[in-house]
């Protein structure tokens, strides 16, 4: 069923106060860009119908959401900028590059790559080749970024090789995202066993794609409709038996929960919202019910969070920092607003200095901090962090998995 | 989430002010945020009373404060509340690097962005316009492509103010701006802060400073605190003053930056984009906000709340049929006087207030919400800045300081 289109009828409440400009990531790094209040809501009104439309900045907003957690009015500023820049794509499919073909599926590489022997070795050297070579930048990727590597088992495969405990009861199914997938699957297990020791039996269901939202950013909307009809039809059939979905990933998990239901306006989608937690949203909820495994940490190692703007999205706090905290870590969190990266947007040649730019103020703080390690919920963050400091990185379910081993 | 003390919801001035004042009490404190604020709006400058009710300009804030009429909050906050929290705020901002200067007992003068003068209570060192008064030459600096900065008009609007005995010499600066788009004070501040910005600056206006003269800029001195100002003053050798400024406005960004910056150090939890949606009543007594984001939303315990939602322009006063205006979180009472003659003063600049911007909550001397026989609805619920009824803080000039001495009252009850 169709719903109001809050996001579109949301440019309505803008005030043009400019607050979304003045904490505009984009806009502090990039003087080219001509910040959010223009490009979304303003520029909203117009029509993409001929190249002569286009406004030229389209394209540099990287949809980190910083403009709608500053908004006053609740003005869906970053989504309707998606809608306007999809809406463009739609009209001139041929301004596609291959960076934005690539980036937006990756998905679609990680499961040619298993189906074929040795697929993810060989396209893991030949990415090592590719970067020494200085072929990257010629693909439109920025070329002073080393690629995340596939790794030689998904979190898929090694889901089937985990044994756990018999006789769980209750039952969660996790949405493991592509970065966890395909690239850090230590992250899934670290899931599974916080899970178990909870109580937890841990589902998957291979039906599931990846949520969307490099697509989004990368203007092929009519295929991130197709993959949320997808993964929302499955999210209500668990709903049904009253199975919980749960994502470690931020972007993920703001895709299913808000993102979805933003840019279609689906009933279906709403209703699936209600049924996908992030991880540590859950994990908090099992907590004030006296229900989560109870553990206590004596190491006094030095941890320091960054929080991921797709979180921040979601109205929640810090769960992971607040529950790790609870536990005796010694974890604090950066406060140092946007790592740059945004997913795909980062890895964009064209995207490159703006990005490190805007990650700047974290690098500092990380790289004065001492901390042992960065804690962070978000892939493409830490991929940032790693890339923008000498840090050693993990997510925070890998914390908390590690407490559970002591 | 474990329980607090107390809960503030709002996140301009008067729930900074809030949190931190409460947290200085020892207390545990939760803050719910719902966008910026107005601080990337206002000049981040404590208006106390500019104008009393006839529109004559106010000499001494705090002689004029102890005459305002029954209905305006300063007489339910009281002027000692008032003075303890001038101090207060002083200490924090000190405390933090970012001194204001300034007093109870007589006005500071700002020079606005359009050239004229305006009374003010406490600013930045770096917006202290009286420095221009002993001058003799005003040195006023435009800078190449910003926006909605007219150096000429500055100039010639300054010189009515000031008297054609100064020398007023308009520089202008060039950022070497290579962008698309305008150029806002923010940009040109974000300059500043580079070590090659400054030096390019300093260097274009350097050859105009001198004893006896001001320097006059646009909002451009740095985004962080009071850096850029120490640096340049004793650079130059002589005062550099900063207007105030069209939005997005530096100073109340540094502002914001230096609160928060306190706010962490108390151990203030502040949680970002969650709209407080629901209260749990109990009794007489609130005891949970429920707040966050579309999809669900979490439970917020506490044993008392400050409210610092704002008024109808932050969306904590809503009045969706004529005479209807509630307010938002705990429908509390709201007070205005809906009488469609009344209600709107069609000369927008003219020496009377408007009727629509007294609404608000009607409060006792607690800064409770009362009904209209006076009693107290919500007995652990007081409110804080532009939700309370009975003053327009544009026309009088009232908006930081009602905020902060309000908030300050309602964390110490």
């Amino acid at each position: 069923m169709e719903l109001e289109e809050r996001a579109r009828d949301s440019a309505d409440n803008c005030i043009a106060c400019t607050s979304c400009v003045a904490v505009c990531p984009v806009t502090k790094a990039n003087p080219d860009y001509r910040g959010p209040k223009l490009v979304g809501p303003a520029h909203n009104r117009m029509h993409f119908s001929d190249e002569s439309d286009y406004e030229d900045s389209l394209k540099l907003c990287s949809n980190c959401k910083n403009c709608d957690i500053t908004c006053p009015n609740g003005v869906s500023v970053a989504t309707l900028n998606m809608l306007e820049r999809a809406k463009y794509y739609k009209a001139h499919p041929e301004k596609h590059t291959q960076a934005d073909q690539m980036l937006s599926h990756n998905f679609q590489m990680a499961d040619m790559l298993k189906s074929i022997p040795f697929g993810r070795t060989c396209a893991n050297i030949g990415m090592s080749i590719g970067e020494a070579m200085g072929m990257m930048g010629a693909m439109g990727i920025a070329p002073q970024r080393k690629s995340p590597r596939f790794a030689t088992k998904y979190f898929r495969e090694m889901y089937k090789e985990i044994k756990q405990p018999e006789g769980l009861t209750k039952e969660v199914l996790f949405f493991p995202g592509c970065f966890i997938d395909v690239n850090d699957p230590e992250v899934g297990v670290a899931f599974v066993k916080v899970m178990n020791a909870n109580g937890y039996k841990v589902l998957m269901d291979d039906r599931f794609k990846c949520c969307g939202s490099p697509l989004v950013v990368g203007g092929y909307l009519d295929e991130a409709r197709s993959h949320a009809d997808n993964n929302v039809a499955i999210i209500n059939e668990y709903a049904a038996k009253n199975i919980p979905v749960i994502a470690c990933c931020t972007s993920c998990s703001l895709m299913l929960k808000a993102e979805y239901t933003e840019l279609f306006a689906q009933e279906e989608m709403a209703q699936a919202a209600k049924n996908v937690y992030d991880a540590f949203e859950f994990l908090t909820i099992l907590a004030e019910k006296g229900e989560l495994k109870k553990v206590h940490v004596s190491s006094d190692k030095k941890f320091i969070y960054h929080a991921p703007c797709h979180l921040r999205a979601q109205g929640m706090g810090m769960p992971a920092v607040d529950l790790l905290k609870e536990i005796g870590v010694n974890i604090d969190s950066a406060d140092a607003g946007c790592c740059g990266m945004s997913g795909s947007y980062g890895f964009h040649k064209e995207n490159y200095e703006t990005s490190m730019k805007i990650g700047s103020e974290l690098f500092d703080k990380i790289n004065a901090s001492g901390a042992h390690k960065v804690v962070c919920d978000c892939g493409t963050c830490r991929e940032q962090i790693k890339h923008g400091t000498n840090a050693k990185t993990t997510h925070p379910i890998q914390v908390l998995a590690k407490a559970y081993e002591q | 989430m474990s329980k607090s003390d107390v809960v503030v919801i709002g996140n301009g001035f008067a729930g900074l002010m809030s949190a931190l004042v409460s947290a200085d009490q020892g207390k545990k404190v939760t803050l719910l945020s719902y966008g910026a604020g107005t601080f990337p709006l206002n000049s981040g400058v404590i208006d106390v009373l500019g104008y009393d009710d006839s529109g004559k300009a106010v000499a001494n804030p705090a002689q004029a404060v102890s005459a305002v009429a029954d209905e305006h909050p300063y007489k339910k906050i009281g002027t000692q509340a008032l003075e303890e929290s001038v101090k207060f705020f002083q200490d924090v901002v000190a405390a933090e690097g970012f001194p204001y200067v300034g007093s109870l007992n007589e006005q500071q003068w700002l020079v606005t962005g359009v050239g004229t003068l305006k009374p003010s209570c406490l600013v930045p060192e770096s917006m202290q316009g009286s420095k221009c008064f002993e001058a003799s030459e005003i040195v006023l600096v435009g800078i190449k492509g910003l926006k909605d900065y007219y150096v000429d008009m500055v100039a010639e609007n300054l010189a009515k103010e000031l008297g054609n005995d100064k020398k007023y010499t308009v520089v202008t600066v060039d950022p070497h701006y290579q962008g698309a788009r305008d150029l806002t004070t923010k940009d040109v501040a974000a300059w500043m802060d580079t070590e090659a910005g400054y030096a390019d600056f300093v260097s274009q206006v350097k050859g105009n400073a001198g004893a006896g003269k001001v320097i006059l800029v646009p909002q451009i001195l740095g985004l962080k605190g009071n850096v850029v100002y120490k640096k340049i003053v004793a650079e130059l050798g002589c005062p550099v003053v900063e207007t105030t400024a069209m939005p997005p406005s530096v100073n109340g960004l540094r502002l914001r930056d230096v609160l928060l910056s306190a706010l962490k150090k108390k151990g203030i939890t502040v949680i970002e984009n969650a709209k407080a949606e629901e209260a749990v009543i109990e009794g007489s007594k609130a005891v949970a906000i429920k707040a966050g984001g579309e999809v669900r939303l979490q439970t917020y315990n506490a044993d008392k709340f400050i409210v610092a939602t704002g008024g109808f322009y932050s969306g904590g006063i809503t009045m969706r049929d004529f005479g209807e205006a509630k307010e938002v979180v705990f429908g509390l009472p709201v007070e205005c006087d809906c009488v469609e003659e009344r209600w709107v003063n069609k000369q927008l600049f003219s020496d009377k207030k408007q009727t629509f911007a007294k609404t608000g909550v009607r409060v006792d001397a607690t800064l409770r919400g009362v009904n209209e026989s006076g009693n107290v609805v919500l007995e652990n619920v007081y409110v804080a800045g532009r939700n309370l009824s009975g003053y327009d803080f544009c026309f009088e000039h009232s908006g930081n300081g009602v905020a902060l001495a309000s908030a300050y009252k309602a964390a110490k009850a």
